[in-house]
């Protein structure tokens, strides 16, 4: 979340799309219905009407993966009324000054640039080359040179866009962002949103109408997000929508704006900030690859085209971007050092560059993400693998293909509260046990209420748990498990050597202190970081140094000790002492970057350091001597139009060019969402982009054209089959509910949870019942090209049949809880998790799978009951 | 000071943290359920189950948007509580605070309450033929012996989970008057039918309803009144009883003391 | 003095029989009926009570019906037999049991209005006892059954004050408390308490 669960209350239109936030996110909606008790507006945008949608005042039915016609249908909504109101009118229903002045609306690109709708390349953009066709893999990819801006480091803008002047299309510069944006949407019409996402046009535009209201200076509008938005091939392109559609309407860094993804658990935003993903190290800094060899090789590569971009024209002159600001000594540099010397400690010094070559390093194009690793497990790639607080053989997309995979392992172990899917593949319905070779140890963990720790919310705040109970049995937390492993690894390298030991026995590793365990405040101190030599605690990022001097195992945490090495996590003020009490409590625990509880906040102020909306100020400038007041201001300069220090900062920080991006040309399919189809979409053409779906696998323009689709071959078995619409006519979606978790272990043990969703269930509308003869209650069949479950319909005017194109879409919903262990299994052997029919395809850009969308099929099978 | 709880219908997302809190404050056991082709379950209160969500689905036609409503069904905390009144023990009793008890050691599982509270509330698992089993249950508004939130300062296990604020805890007045304003609010605002539901029902109930819509839109009974038979039962025939039984005695001892007298006197003549 | 039959052995059981049971019942029934006494219901234990006395108190009346068909249909048919005696009895009543003379007392049968009313009663609220009784523990209680079986506990337990004051303390009645513990009665009493009835007796002696 750019702004954090409390600020919700601040505003004043919330969309929530490709998200069931009451149900998925209980708590949010106590900050939500705060702001429907102050008149905030919210609206649901969602295939089915769920407990969201009962309590939004307008409720938007789309069929599931069509975001981007229909955030697109937004764009164009809002800028089409940008350029038919008159510069005085326009100035007062959009913040103007912050689309033209803290984004780059108005900046040049590059004249060789061609946009998506041409007919030479109908759905793509210019530079793009195909895959070999019908192979898996990525479809295709770009060559994105004429993405960037007509100068590369002085860029200029259109001087009529930010003066305001203009009243024609014709009038702006043909390669200013704000009018290619236009060219990209002005098909995306109300009608056309009608017909691709099924939302009658009547219901759109309320949505579009009611939503754009928040472009006005002091009003604030926020989407909250969850999984719905990004498990699709092109799912990243959907937040970007988000994101155009937030920076249009002055929406990010202010108060009860921002866009806000929901995290699925409670401490996904920990964990990817700590690196659980596989592109990146602890705060974000890039994996280093193999062609890395050194550290000056591997901060050139990181630096390269990092470049500062000083847009011309506007207000404002420099970006505060910190990364690469010091050439000789980048800041970059100091926070990887750190962290090398916190993971290799003494064994980190400048001669061996701090143990750079200890790092593991990926190979460049090699898929390390979830989708990847199981299919390297298939083929025979993966021997051993470790799996931790994750549960594959449920939550894993084409679930039965990666049960099936876990045959091929040597070994497995699992590390969890019960007895997972996972843990249990070699017994589950179908499987052969006396056939399977993989050896599986269950390591007993902890849960939550029995260890001590922190986790970082959605907000981004590290808050400090502590426990409430001894684990039971010879369960232990985590740390426990995991420092008795590395030592036990050292100690076995250290004596019996083996393939590139230095990496694991070089490895600083002291977690006890002299204690018989491992305790995580030492864990938290060293990720927060200190001084090599006198140990004391580093108060932010900015004391980090590249010499060695400073440890630090995760720079974004730096700064949540305080100089006596008191953990800020731990703290709980329960005053909230921000301005005109907007909910920041920023003594309530601590969160990064510095306690900043909402980033982007220089966009909250006009040009003088004057709030745009008074009445929730995040930041405020209070004059030269007491400077700004409020939130932690990103950076302390003074306001734009008040600059002192001959520089005149803009707001987006972390921006090389300093304002925010309507334009970007770091994601994989485009600088500009265009709408594709799911990779199986009941469609033959795509009806935007007019392309066709003509090939076996997937095709580019009709599909995402640089999505990964997935192949599993085992045991002459192709896994992943693609279904087609003769075959599968209806769309499926899966998603959780309010009363289990994720894949269930937690709450598929717990009775009372049990007694709420006793059974997994299939819902579908009441027509497509009838057609199908199925009643509430009844026991059916779903099915897709990749295997089917048994579930409990329930047949609910909550699903209804859209139009899509002239024919007639349903959708069918499956949950994806439930699985074959504990005391709540599914119907079907398989254990019916709505994921043993998800396809092993990925987004472009980081290959989560396209849990939301795909083809199915439904059948009565017998009467349910008792 | 009455006290009660209210229940906002218009902010309440069925999330049914309520009626886990509930099960887990009170101890009570799950209840084996099957899907019966809805999210609500178990399908009815139980010894084991004292509240519970309903969900209710409207519309969803070309001309009536799609509503899924959310209820609550659990004790209602009447202050003219017909359980009370038919309570042949005193187990079921009204507290200051306007909530009503049940003090499990004094109930005989009669099942009078059951059969006379307007709203259904009440449950028991006793044998009919024995008379002997679990005794009455009910929402006691967190008072029962042992698990006494609210006489500890606590408010309402259902009401310290709810994550949306649907559900609050207060001074009876406090809250009648914030809901009449939001009820007044939700009229002028969309809602015509918009209601309180509780706010005089059987003398006003120490539960109290915030809905955007008809009580019988959210299945809710209409107008309930304590039922006349429980009524004539206890005001009327007992008392009457009392008089009967007490005329009688009366006339009894006056006949043997008249009768002695006049035989003896007759005998001595 | 000569001692006459008045009820048979197995008759005099039965009326203990069903005295214990409606003790029992009434006294179960009570803690049920007064919230000051129902510490004694103890928990809902007295309802067992209740039961197993509702059971003797149908139990033996039928099994005394099976066993003496002829002197059951005989008393039914006594206690629902009404003439002009019988108001005048009940005109002279309140005279005569307020200790005024005797003479203006219609001469009456085996038994006479006042018992025979006690009779119609006691069966009238047996049958509503049992059928209501019998509902709620079958069925459930319902409130039309509650409130029934608490009127005929009303007016049976008002008739009872009446009956067992006059057995136990009424001067002039204490020949027929003797009756029901003995059987017998003095000719005396039969003579002047029951007239017809004496008269039969007699008739049936110089018969035999
Ligand atoms: C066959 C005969 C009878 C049956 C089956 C029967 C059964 C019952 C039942 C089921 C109840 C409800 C309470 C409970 O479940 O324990 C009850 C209550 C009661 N019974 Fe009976 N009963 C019978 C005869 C009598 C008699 C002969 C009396 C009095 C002489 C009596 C007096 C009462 C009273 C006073 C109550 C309580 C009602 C109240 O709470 O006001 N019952 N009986
Ligand atoms: S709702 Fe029923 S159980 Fe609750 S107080 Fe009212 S009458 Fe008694
Ligand atoms: S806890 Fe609150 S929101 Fe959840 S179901 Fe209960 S009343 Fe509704």
């Amino acid at each position: 979340m750019t702004n954090h669960w409390i600020d919700l209350r601040n505003s004043d239109r919330i969309m929530i799309i490709g998200s069931n936030a009451a149900e998925n996110h209980p708590i949010s909606f106590k900050w939500v219905t705060a702001a429907k008790e102050r008149g905030a507006k919210l609206i649901s945008v969602d295939p089915r009407f769920t407990r969201t949608s009962s309590k939004a005042d307008i409720y938007a039915p789309m069929r599931s993966g069509c975001d981007i016609t229909f955030i697109g249908g937004m764009i164009r909504y809002i800028l089409d009324d940008m350029q038919k109101s008159s510069p005085s009118e326009r100035a007062e229903k959009y913040n103007m000054t912050y689309v033209t002045q803290y984004t780059n609306a108005a900046l040049i690109i590059n004249n060789s640039f061609e946009g998506a709708l041409e007919s030479t390349h109908p759905g793509l953009f210019g530079g793009y080359t195909a895959s070999k066709n019908g192979t898996p893999g990525i479809l295709g990819s770009y060559n994105k040179s004429t993405w960037n801006y007509a100068d590369s480091t002085t860029p200029a803008s259109d001087p009529a866009l930010v003066n305001n002047t203009w009243t024609a299309w014709e009038d702006l510069d043909s390669k200013c962002v704000l009018r290619l944006l236009w060219e990209n949407y002005k098909d995306y019409t109300p009608e056309k949103v009608e017909e691709i996402t099924g939302c009658p046009k009547d219901k759109f535009l309320e949505v579009a109408q009611t939503y754009a209201e928040s472009g006005a200076p002091g009003k604030a509008g926020t989407i909250m997000y969850a999984m719905g938005t990004t498990q699709h091939t092109y799912g990243t392109q959907n937040i970007r929508g988000y994101a155009i559609l937030q920076l249009l309407l002055g929406n990010i860094g202010i108060a009860g704006g921002g866009i806000n993804a929901l995290r699925g658990t409670s401490n996904v935003q920990g964990s990817t900030d700590m690196c659980l993903l596989s592109h990146i190290l602890p705060g974000y800094l890039q994996v280093p690859i193999h062609t890395d060899q050194s550290l000056d090789d591997y901060i050139a590569r990181a630096k390269k085209g990092k470049d500062f971009i000083t847009p011309q024209g506007l207000a404002g002159d420099k970006s505060a971007s910190w990364w690469w600001y010091n050439d000789a000594d980048p800041n970059y540099k100091k926070y990887l050092v750190s962290m090398l010397k916190a993971w290799y400690g003494d064994n980190a010094t400048a001669a061996n560059d701090f143990g750079f070559n200890y790092l593991p390093k990926v190979t460049s194009g090699d898929d390390y993400t979830h989708i990847g690793t199981f299919e390297a497990v298939a083929a025979g790639i993966v021997k051993g693998m470790l799996v931790w607080g994750q549960n594959p053989a449920v939550g894993g997309p084409d679930s039965e293909g990666e049960r099936k995979a876990l045959e091929k392992l040597d070994w497995l172990v699992v590390s969890d509260l019960f007895e997972t899917e996972t843990a249990a593949f070699w017994k589950r319905g179908g499987a052969n046990p006396g056939s399977i070779n993989t050896e599986v140890f269950l390591l007993p963990a902890a849960c939550s209420y029995e260890k001590q720790g922190s986790i970082s919310n959605s907000g981004r705040w590290a808050q400090w748990r502590w426990k409430a109970l001894e684990p039971i049995g010879q369960a232990k937390p985590d740390l426990e498990i995991v420092d008795e492993l590395a030592l036990k690894l050292k100690e076995l390298y250290t004596s019996e050597g083996g393939e590139f030991p230095e990496a694991i026995t070089k490895l600083f590793w002291d977690f006890r202190e002299g204690a018989a365990e491992a305790d995580p405040n030492i864990a938290a101190k060293e990720f927060n970081g200190y001084d090599w030599t006198t140990k004391t605690a580093l108060t932010s990022f900015g004391n980090l140094k590249s010499d060695g001097s400073t440890c630090s195992g995760n720079w974004l945490y730096c700064g949540m000790f305080d100089a006596n090495g008191n953990n800020k996590a731990k703290q709980h003020d329960p005053v909230d002492k921000s301005l005109n009490q907007i909910g920041l409590y920023s003594g309530w625990t601590w969160c990064w970057p510095i306690n900043r509880r909402i980033i982007y906040n220089r966009a909250s102020v006009d040009l003088d350091g004057e709030p745009w909306d008074k009445d929730h100020p995040v930041i405020k400038w209070t004059g030269s001597i007491t400077k700004w007041a409020g939130d932690i201001a990103d950076g302390g300069w003074n306001p734009i139009n008040l600059s002192a220090e001959g520089a005149k900062y803009l707001p987006f920080i972390m921006h090389r060019e300093g304002v925010g991006r309507i334009w970007g040309d770091g994601r994989a399919e485009g600088p500009l969402p265009v709408a594709y189809e799911p990779w199986e979409s009941p469609l033959e053409t795509n009806l935007l982009t007019g392309v066709e779906d003509t090939e076996a696998n997937g095709t580019p323009g009709f599909n995402d054209p640089c999505c990964y689709i997935g192949k599993m071959e085992m045991d002459g078995q192709v896994w992943n089959e693609r279904g087609t619409p003769d075959n599968y006519p209806y769309v499926g979606m899966t998603y959780r509910l309010t009363e289990h978790w994720q894949a269930g272990q937690m709450t598929r043990n717990l009775p009372w949870l049990i007694e709420l969703q006793p059974q997994p269930i299939a819902e579908l509308d009441p027509v497509l019942a009838s057609q199908k003869g199925i009643e509430s209650g009844d026991i059916v069949e779903v099915s897709t090209a990749r295997g089917s479950i048994d579930a409990v319909a329930i047949v609910t005017k909550r699903f209804q049949p859209l139009t899509i194109g002239g024919k007639t879409v349903h959708h069918v919903g499956v949950p994806w809880h439930w699985g074959y262990t504990g005391q709540c299994t599914g119907i079907s052997p398989n254990g019916s998790s709505g994921n043993v029919l998800t396809p092993h395809v990925g987004d472009a850009n980081t290959t989560i799978p396209e849990y939301k969308t795909f083809l199915c099929n439904i059948k009565y099978v017998r009467k349910g009951g008792e | 000071m009455a006290k009660a709880i209210l229940y906002d219908a218009t902010k309440c997302t069925g999330c049914r943290g309520c009626q886990v809190a509930c099960k887990n404050w009170n101890g009570l056991e799950a209840v084996e359920t099957y899907n019966w082709g809805s999210y609500e379950n178990p399908k009815d209160l139980s010894t084991q189950t004292w509240l519970k969500m309903r969900f209710i689905e409207k519309g969803g036609t070309e001309t009536d948007n799609m509503r899924w409503l959310f209820a609550r069904q659990s004790c209602m905390h009447c202050t003219d509580a017909a359980c009370v009144k038919v309570c042949p023990t005193g187990a079921l009793h009204i507290r200051t605070d306007g909530f009503v008890a049940l003090d499990k050691d004094k109930c005989t599982n009669c099942g009078y309450c059951v059969e006379f509270c307007p709203f259904s509330i009440p449950r028991l698992d006793a044998s009919l033929i024995s008379g002997i089993g679990d005794k009455a249950t009910k929402c006691t508004a967190c008072t029962t012996a042992g698990l006494n939130r609210i006489d500890n300062g606590y408010q309402p296990a259902c009401v310290n989970t709810c994550p949306t604020g649907a559900l609050t805890f207060g001074d009876r007045e406090t809250l009648l008057s914030a809901a009449q304003d939001k009820v007044a609010a939700l009229k002028s605002n969309s809602h015509p039918n918009a209601y309180l539901y509780g706010e005089n029902e059987v003398g006003g109930t120490h539960v109290l309803y915030i809905l955007d819509d008809t009580p019988k839109a959210y299945g809710l009974i209409e107008d309930p009144k304590v039922p006349a038979a429980a009524t004539a039962w206890q005001d009327i025939i007992k008392p009457l009883g009392y008089g009967i039984v007490g005329v009688v005695g009366l006339g009894l001892i006056l006949n043997i003391m008249v009768a002695r007298a006049r035989i003896i006197s007759r005998e001595e003549k | 003095m000569k001692d006459i039959e008045r009820f048979r052995k197995r008759a005099i059981f039965h009326h203990w029989w069903i005295v214990l049971c409606s003790f029992l019942l009434a006294v179960t029934g009570l803690f049920m009926f007064m919230e000051t006494l129902s510490p004694g219901a103890m928990g809902g234990y007295s309802r067992i009570i209740h039961r197993f006395a509702a059971l003797g108190f149908v139990a033996v009346p039928i099994i005394y019906f099976v066993l003496n068909p002829k002197t059951s249909l005989e008393w039914l048919k006594e206690a629902f037999t009404w003439n002009t005696d019988d108001i005048g009895w009940l005109q002279a009543a309140p005279e005569y049991y307020f200790g005024g003379p005797e003479e203006n007392m219609p001469p009456q049968g085996r038994s006479n209005t006042g018992q025979k009313l006690w009779m119609v009663v006691v069966i009238i609220t047996g049958v509503v006892f049992v059928i209501t009784g019998a509902v709620m523990m079958f069925s459930g209680v319902s409130g039309v059954a509650v409130i029934l079986h608490d009127i005929a506990f009303i007016a049976g337990g008002a008739m009872f004050l009446v009956h067992f004051f006059l057995a136990v303390f009424h001067p002039r009645m204490s020949e027929a408390m003797r009756s029901m513990i003995t059987g017998k009665a003095s000719e005396d009493y039969v003579k002047s308490h029951h007239g017809k009835w004496y008269e039969e007796v007699v008739a049936k002696g110089e018969q035999s």
